[in-house]
């Protein structure tokens, strides 16, 4: 591995790497995982920081490398493939994520990702994620800036722009860390310059093992169905009675009552009803 | 001789479809419209595999770049001098063959 | 901020067959060589009309059929003469081309010519995909010295370019290698094709193959009124099924390039064998088809030009080749370049290794034997007349007409010619050209 030396900030980019035809050579990332590239660089550049550096982070098999070139013929610093399968749950997608952030890069600031992958799965690994290092999130960005304001740890201010319903916008000024997704059309990732394009093809591909965890997964998902309750044997002398004994039908429900009381009470009284009546139990 | 085949045919957007372009914003190939309003032989809009030169009704004719085979068969049976440009789309953009 | 502009040995444009021979005959010599490709992979812009012949890769990746990634060995392969409701074919079979070294075979040429530009990148060549040659770099007197790329900071300093830049070689024709006359669309062709799917046992079923074993058809008529030709091959799991049509042909009458594709599917002798089918991909190239008469200068100063780019595409009727020629003229293009590099002379006279090459083997030498075959076959009258006539005359051959007693051949043969409204004269002069070129 080679010797980075300590960046003054450090913008990470999560691609997903998606073969969606069974054939590599077509295979790649979303145009919002190449706008997250492009918005992470601009970033960088206005922060006026020559030592801020991107990284690239990524899932996937060897194949995954042509891809991750693109990413440092384009201006990625350093790239990173974690070696694993791409199919896995986006919770362990996000934990793995966060694992070689935590270990490799020793903690983040700002994660930028694209707000959909090219086979359009759930969109949910950016939220896991910053579940997983406890940062804030912004999500499906229309615009994602930083002014060279800094926070009182020293870590850039984030404004972003969001869609709201009816064509409204919501301006966000996020603190770091933060996950931040951005939509496809917020910028076009640059085009490589003829050395830089030669340069990658040389360049170091950081690998790291994948999940270490036991595979687990569910072999088959059924609807939830309540368990059977044991009903005992209708009293009554005749068919008729005891119908009505099971369904209760005819007979004046003795619950019911209205009350008047402050909303804590109306909930315990509520609650002890429900014991009562049979509904809840101990 | 235009025999009916005794199986479906497919559409020709159908047909199209089958191939794969990754189309760039910038149009490789452009047509001079007003040079094209004169044109009475219009060899393009048979010859074009791709069928993407259309006539319309006030005489012109429309041009798709979008999916492209990048041939060259327009440029080489137009005879009208200028009328279209061609070039090659920009680097990695384009159809992109698979099983031919 | 402009960078010093990239410089190498050879810059190579194109990574089709002879783009990517060039580069690794270069790069085995030791030259650092930069292989140019606009597709996103090599060979994403590139089809053809079934059958590549690589025996030529012998010199440059002996056993390359332990690992080409091709769909099927040809072992039997037929030629078809079709008119509206007949079809004569003659059809070879030989086991012998079952078993390496091989003949020909199938491939899609997407996998074909990656394959061919990963054994350049593993001979040390630098593969740059997704960057389009937009010019040539020239110094003050005027001497090409590199290629000026779509990216930015683009520009490639090279002591020589290979121009290998397919069929509408704008490198070429920016170099003024081409005379006016040669790059007229008289001279090509356009080959338009389907692939259709079908299930492999079936496949093997129509056209009697097992295995790796397959099958191409070449078809003289069946493209309508216009001057050309038909094909049908097959792959593992697809067939290729096309026409190859004479441009100016094609647009002086109205039907289009599909509609001669399904008449031709439609053909009762083409029908049963890809009914069914699902058309998986529509494809279409130019072809350089007049041979020898329309290729360019191919040598000036610091650049070379080879393959389609140099119209190295034998359309010969019975003979239909490119693919080799262009592993083979970009293989002495690299050699050449290599030569001149150690001579330290890349002008014109110092790359003069590269025709003297072209002309000691196959690649002159067939398209001077066969340089009038193209104009031949595409005449109107083996186009039209002589598919007529030769099925009508076999049809009487073999028609018994009792009580009619059996007609004698020469006679059929003479009454057929007239009824065709083919000349005696212009029948010996075709036949004549046609012995002198195939001879």
């Amino acid at each position: 591995m080679t010797d980075h030396g300590t960046p003054s900030h450090r913008i990470v980019v999560c691609w997903k790497w998606v073969d969606l035809e069974g054939d590599a050579r077509r295979a790649g990332v979303s145009a919002a995982d190449e706008a997250a590239l492009e918005t992470a660089l601009a970033m960088t550049a206005s922060l006026d920081a020559p030592t801020a550096e991107v990284v690239v982070v990524t899932l996937g098999p060897p194949e995954t490398d042509p891809v991750l070139r693109r990413a440092l013929a384009a201006g990625a610093h350093r790239v990173v493939r974690i070696d694993a399968s791409v199919d896995l749950p986006s919770d362990r997608v996000a934990a793995a994520l966060a694992e070689a952030m935590n270990d490799e890069l020793g903690g983040v600031d700002i994660v930028v990702c694209g707000d959909y992958s090219p086979d359009r799965g759930s969109g949910s690994v950016p939220a896991f994620l910053a579940a997983e290092l406890g940062a804030a999130q912004a999500l499906g960005l229309i615009q994602l800036t930083v002014d060279g304001r800094v926070d009182a740890s020293g870590a850039p201010v984030v404004r972003a722009l969001r869609r709201l319903d009816g064509g409204r916008r919501e301006q966000l000024t996020v603190t770091t860390p933060a996950v931040l997704s951005v939509e496809g059309s917020v910028a076009t990732l640059r085009r490589a310059t003829l050395a830089a394009e030669l340069a990658a093809k040389q360049a170091t591909i950081d690998v790291v093992p994948g999940p270490r965890h036991a595979e687990q997964h569910a072999d088959s998902i059924r609807p939830f169905r309540p368990r059977t309750r044991v009903v005992p044997a209708p009293e009554g002398q005749s068919a008729l009675d005891r119908v009505r004994a099971l369904t209760a039908a005819g007979a004046t429900s003795a619950h019911g009552e209205t009350v008047t009381l402050d909303p804590p009470d109306a909930a315990a009284r509520i609650v002890s009803a429900l014991h009562e009546w049979g509904y809840l139990e101990s | 001789m235009s025999r009916r085949p005794e199986w479906p045919e497919i559409s020709f957007q159908d047909r199209m479809d089958t191939t794969r372009f990754d189309v760039h914003e910038r149009a490789h190939i452009v047509v001079d419209g007003d040079t094209c309003a004169g044109c009475t032989t219009r060899e393009c809009v048979v010859a074009c595999p791709a069928n993407l030169f259309v006539p319309t009704s006030d005489g012109g004719i429309v041009f798709n770049y979008e999916q492209c085979f990048e041939c060259g068969t327009c440029y080489l049976v137009c005879n009208r001098e200028g009328a279209i440009s061609w070039s090659y789309p920009d680097g990695g953009h384009g159809v992109v063959f698979r099983r031919t | 901020m402009t960078a010093e502009p990239v410089a190498v040995d050879v810059v190579v444009v194109g990574a089709g067959p002879a783009g990517s021979c060039a580069a690794t005959a270069l790069a085995r010599r030791g030259h650092s060589v930069i292989l140019l490709e606009r597709g996103p992979f090599a060979g994403s812009k590139n089809m053809y009309g079934g059958v590549v012949y690589p025996r030529i890769l012998d010199q440059l990746h002996p056993n390359w059929w332990e690992e080409v990634p091709i769909q099927r060995w040809i072992t039997r392969r037929s030629t078809m003469v079709l008119t509206d409701s007949q079809a004569m074919t003659v059809d070879f079979r030989s086991q012998h081309w079952a078993d390496p070294p091989y003949n020909g075979a199938t491939a899609y040429r997407p996998d074909f010519d990656h394959w061919l530009a990963q054994k350049a990148e593993a001979d040390g060549v630098q593969v740059v995909t997704s960057t389009t040659a937009v010019g040539l770099l020239r110094d003050e007197a005027g001497r090409i010295v590199g290629v000026r790329t779509d990216r930015p900071d683009g520009d490639l300093r090279a002591s020589v370019v290979i121009a290998c830049d397919g069929v509408n070689s704008f490198l070429a024709k920016e170099a003024g290698l081409f005379r006016e006359h040669q790059t007229a669309a008289d001279n090509y062709t356009v080959g338009v094709k389907e692939t259709i799917a079908l299930p492999r046992d079936v496949i093997e079923q129509r056209f009697g193959v097992r295995g790796r074993e397959g099958v191409d058809i070449e078809i003289l008529g069946g493209t309508g009124g216009v001057n050309g030709g038909g094909f049908v091959y097959t792959n593992l799991d697809t067939l290729g099924v096309g026409v190859v049509l004479k441009l100016p042909a094609l647009a002086a009458q109205q039907q289009r390039p599909e509609e001669i594709i399904a008449d031709l599917k439609a053909h009762p002798a083409i029908a049963p064998l890809v009914e069914g089918g699902e058309v998986v991909e529509y494809s279409a190239h130019l072809i350089p088809e007049a041979g020898r008469s329309m290729m360019p200068t191919l040598t000036t100063d610091g650049m070379l030009v080879a393959g389609d780019a140099a119209s190295m595409c034998l359309a010969a009727g019975i003979w239909l080749e490119g693919v080799n020629f262009a592993m083979a003229s970009g293989m002495y293009a690299g050699e050449a370049t290599a030569d001149a590099l150690a001579a330290g002379d890349t002008s014109a006279p110092g790359l003069a290794g590269y025709e003297r090459r072209l002309g000691d083997t196959f690649v002159l030498r067939d398209h001077d034997k066969l340089h009038r075959a193209p104009g031949l076959v595409l005449s109107d009258r083996v186009q039209h007349q002589y598919p007529q006539m030769i099925a009508n005359v076999v049809e009487r051959v073999f028609r018994v007409d009792n009580p009619q007693p059996k007609p004698g051949l020469r006679r059929i043969v003479r009454e057929e010619r007239k009824r065709a409204g083919i000349g005696i004269r212009d029948l010996a002069r075709d036949a004549w050209t046609g012995l002198r070129s195939f001879g």
